[in-house]
């Protein structure tokens, strides 16, 4: 941090400028304007507003396809950050060992991350394919029934969940492999010293040392996946009928299918109201765990 | 030779907190003045402020007298070697020393004649074309150094340089840097928390704390007369040796009197009077050991080689001594040790100010 | 010396490490396998791993049937100039951040967090109305604006996070050397954010490339869709989906991507998890 006199702090805010403008204008206003359309009803094509008050929100609580979508929403998120955060602890740390190929294992497990969600979602519709796809011919080569992976309840959110998980898990990885990396040898050592077996050094110490690196991924997945539109979207459209629509699906439909923006808005609103619950708990986590800097 | 002042110079940091508290000092043409204090004193924080890396809350500084304290960094003619050395990664050891001139529009070969002579003194010269991190500490700290150097600066500004080095290299740099500032002649103002840096390098010492200026004088004077509490504790190693006690009417005029050393007749010292309370400080190469009326239990004998020192233990006060190494002493043993009594110096218990001359 | 039955087991984890990596990454080699495909391999019974007979007439037919180019071209101008753009913006913004005691910083810092983890969703509907306002629906510069929106946060929250990894004194240094704060900033600080700055350009683009709600919300018109919508637009509505062409459109999508990636992997591990870092 350098001097500041007022030639400085002009230059300072000249620099600063065109972000906070590109951010108050294409981000702090329409959040401002979300919000208060929400009290109104859009007519689809003049664009025409009236204010309805409360109506919207009374509305989508009143609406059984709401409660669903919340419900599925809240589903699809535990589903996945068991799945991903599991996995990517087993993976990080079969990752940390020496083993032979152990960089370009390293390399191979960020493909799913990388790939674009539309590859992904088709790729695995193609494998999911209930005549043609290789999961089903394994599937029945292990002598088990055929099954519709994708279009029947709740084998579509169970395949969404799977896919998803697989999709992001890599970050999962890098993150706790980062902090694996950094915990002293000494540790074991002094461990192994005192006696301690494999696996009591796993949770003696290697859990008390990642532990709050994972408080912090879990949340901060948490608040990306409660938002996932893409995948879900590419791989189901929300279906079988609305057995995979969670709130972005819901606030999609309601916008651009069936034309209803105000209700649409409203349901953003109490979305976003979900996340700034989990916002602020991940602050809360960061602040805990000043080890979580490492993560990068 | 440019002369540095400092008037009532003050920097704040937030809403109340000094980080230097109506600093005036005079940095005299041709000096090398140390500001030297623990860490959070604000000696940093003052360097920073004669580079103008930092801007004044209040006051003025000078430069032979032209006011400079709101002029920017590159217009101050100063050269600053930073703790981190701070050389550019992305450019090689002759990229480095370059910089400086390049923005001063010194010509081409210019340059290169410039680079070369530099390189030469200090002696880097096979170094030239390799980046910062394929230096050593003592290596990186040179062309620190050289790019210091190179532009002929008014004044140099070292932001505890020689703090990363190992103990052998900071010695030998504190002679280079002793011969550079008798060869250059320039003025030099350091920065340390390290008393060994101050007393070898330093024409002057200023002593901080807490944001004040504690004293200022050679560092003999430093050593032998500390105007507080906190200097004569803070420079010498041993620290000083302190004992509370108070001073009262005597027979013979004012004396002195403790629980652990036998009275002391202070006639005429100038400060002091009857009923005031104070510590007496003396420094452990002054006290004798096998002799006197004070006694105390050795509880450490440190062995030195050249020298032995022996910490007294009597109640709650500790008294270290430096000793003849041929000394025959057991820990546990009870001595008898006496403090030179014209090498005492009194310290007021209400503001920790010096009493008398 | 390690025991036996404790390097079978050293054994055994390495062959359940391969094990799990080549599941993770089967999916990436099954769309390569059937891209090169011809349509009768597709459905043969047992499937094969490697096709018999390599074709490249799924791309061919990719590339002739359908606006492939097109989409592609509008993809690449979409994400190159939103990327630029917003790596200049946010290389600016983050230098002021970190280095200028501006006030008011921190609130900043907070605020871009917030617009950072908000949800797209969120602001999807008054961006489209703005920019159907604009009257720049169905256009490349209205997918820019928007792609704008959802990186720039991303992309001030990193670079913030490289900026504040560089240590100040350097750009001290360059102004005690005689360098102006624009100078120094050009000098000496921009050569150190470059693995910063690289690392940002990547992940925008990446997230540019693969956006999918904006482009199917906005463009409404096949000379400007991008990949993503183009290729469900047209291979993949229907009822007998070109499983071939499909995979063959997707590898066209991704596997150059992946190439970059692999290239340039020191940069985005280091870009992984960017957010979590503290604000």
């Amino acid at each position: 941090m350098l001097p500041s006199t007022l030639r400085d702090q002009a230059l300072g805010y000249a620099l600063l400028a065109p972000s906070l403008l590109l951010l108050g204008g294409l981000l702090g206003w329409p959040l401002i304007q979300a919000v208060l359309l929400s009290f109104y009803d859009m007519h689809p094509l003049t664009r025409r507003v009236i204010y309805v008050g409360l109506e919207n929100y009374t509305d989508i609580f009143e609406d059984d396809m709401f409660w669903r979508a919340f419900a599925n929403n809240f589903v699809w998120l535990a589903g996945s950050l068991f799945l991903q955060i599991g996995g990517g602890v087993v993976v990080a740390l079969l990752l940390n060992r020496t083993f032979i190929g152990r960089g370009i294992a390293r390399s191979l497990i960020l493909f799913p991350y990388l790939m674009p969600v539309l590859v992904a979602a088709l790729v695995w519709r193609w494998m999911l394919d209930d005549i043609h796809g290789i999961v089903n011919y394994a599937w029945i080569g292990m002598g088990l029934k055929r099954i519709d992976w994708l279009s029947t309840m709740p084998n579509a959110m169970v395949t969404v969940i799977v896919v998803g998980s697989w999709r992001v898990f890599p970050f999962v990885v890098i993150a706790v492999l980062a902090r694996l990396q950094s915990i002293p040898q000494q540790l074991y050592e002094a461990a192994e010293v005192d006696g301690a077996s494999r696996w009591s050094q796993f949770w003696d110490v290697t859990m008390p040392q990642i532990a709050n690196v994972l408080s912090v991924i879990v949340l901060l997945r948490a608040i990306w996946d409660f938002r996932e539109f893409d995948l879900i979207f590419l791989m189901t459209g929300g279906g079988p009928v609305i057995g995979t629509t969670t709130l972005p699906l819901l606030v999609y439909k309601e916008a651009f299918e069936l034309f209803k923006m105000g209700k649409a808005l409203a349901i953003a609103v109490v979305m976003m109201l979900c996340m700034l619950v989990l916002i602020a708990a991940y602050l809360r986590s960061v602040r805990n765990a000043p080890a979580s800097e490492e993560i990068r | 030779m440019t002369e540095i002042a400092l008037k009532s110079v003050q920097k704040k940091f937030g809403a109340d907190v000094y980080a230097v508290e109506n600093l005036d000092l005079i940095i005299a043409k041709g000096e090398f003045l140390t500001l030297l204090g623990p860490s959070g004193c604000g000696k940093t924080t003052t360097l920073r402020m004669i580079a103008g890396l930092e801007t004044l809350t209040s006051g003025e500084i000078h430069f032979n007298d032209k006011r400079i304290d709101q002029l920017a960094p590159g217009q101050r003619n100063v050269a600053m070697v930073f703790q981190n050395y701070a050389l550019y990664p992305h450019l090689n050891v002759r990229g480095n020393l370059e910089y400086p001139l390049k923005k001063r529009g010194v010509p081409r070969d210019q340059r290169q004649t410039m680079v070369a002579a530099t390189a030469k003194m200090l002696q880097i010269e096979e170094l030239l074309d390799r980046r910062p991190r394929q230096l050593s500490g003592g290596q990186q700290q040179r062309v620190a150094l050289g790019r210091a150097m190179i532009r002929d600066p008014a004044v140099f500004l070292f932001d505890e340089p020689l703090s990363n080095l190992d103990a052998q290299l900071r010695a030998t740099m504190r002679a280079e840097l002793v011969r550079l500032h008798l060869r250059l002649g320039k003025t030099m103002v350091y920065v340390t928390h390290d008393q060994l840096e101050a007393m070898t390098m330093s024409t002057r010492i200023a002593v901080m704390y807490k944001g004040r200026l504690q004293q200022i004088d050679t560092p003999a004077a430093i050593y032998s007369r500390p105007a507080n509490r906190f200097v004569a504790g803070f420079v010498g190693t041993p620290t000083m040796n302190f004992v509370e006690g108070v001073f009262s009417d005597g027979a013979s005029g004012l004396e002195f009197r403790s629980t652990l050393l036998p009275t002391i007749p202070v006639p005429g010292l100038s400060g002091a009077k009857a009923g005031m309370a104070a510590d007496v400080g003396f420094r452990s190469e002054h006290v004798v050991l096998g002799q006197g009326a004070a006694q105390a239990e050795v509880s450490v004998i440190e062995a030195l080689g050249h020298e032995t020192l022996v910490l007294l233990t009597a109640g709650a006060d500790e008294i270290a001594v430096r000793t003849r190494p041929d000394i025959a002493l057991r820990v546990g043993e009870k001595v008898r040790f006496d403090a030179a009594i014209d090498q005492l110096h009194f310290f007021a218990k209400t503001d920790g100010n010096r009493i008398g001359g | 010396m390690k025991s036996l039955p404790m390097r079978l087991a050293g054994l055994a984890a390495t062959g359940f490490t391969w094990l799990l990596v080549l599941a993770v990454t089967f999916p990436l080699l099954w769309m390569l396998g059937t891209a090169f495909k011809r349509p009768t391999e597709l459905f043969a019974k047992p499937p094969t791993f490697f096709p018999h007979a390599p074709t490249l007439q799924n791309f061919v037919d990719v590339l002739e049937q359908t606006k492939f180019t097109i989409y592609a071209t509008n993809s690449l101008i979409v994400a190159t100039v939103t990327t630029l753009f917003v790596l200049v913006v946010a290389t600016l913004g983050a230098h002021a951040m970190v280095s200028f005691k501006l006030m008011g910083r921190h609130v900043v810092a907070r605020a871009l967090l917030l617009c950072y983890m908000l949800p797209t969703t969120a602001v999807l509907i008054p961006i489209y109305l703005m920019i159907a306002g604009l009257g720049l629906a169905n256009s490349l510069s209205g997918l820019i604006v928007a792609y704008t929106s959802l990186t720039l946060p991303f992309a001030l929250w990193l670079m913030r996070a490289f900026f504040a990894g560089i240590p100040p004194e350097i750009e001290a240094a360059a102004l005690i050397d005689g360098a102006s704060r624009l100078r120094a900033f050009v000098d000496v600080v921009l050569p150190q954010a470059l693995p910063g700055i690289v690392t940002t350009g990547v992940f925008s683009f990446l997230i540019c490339w693969n956006e999918y709600l904006y482009s199917l919300v906005m463009i409404n018109d096949d000379r400007t869709r991008t990949l993503p919508t183009g290729i469900m637009g047209t291979l993949v509505n229907g009822y007998a989906i070109e499983w071939g062409m499909v995979m063959a459109a997707a590898t066209m999508m991704s596997v150059p991507l992946l190439l970059v990636f692999l290239f340039l992997q020191r940069y985005v591990v280091q870009g992984f998890g960017a957010g979590a870092v503290k604000g």
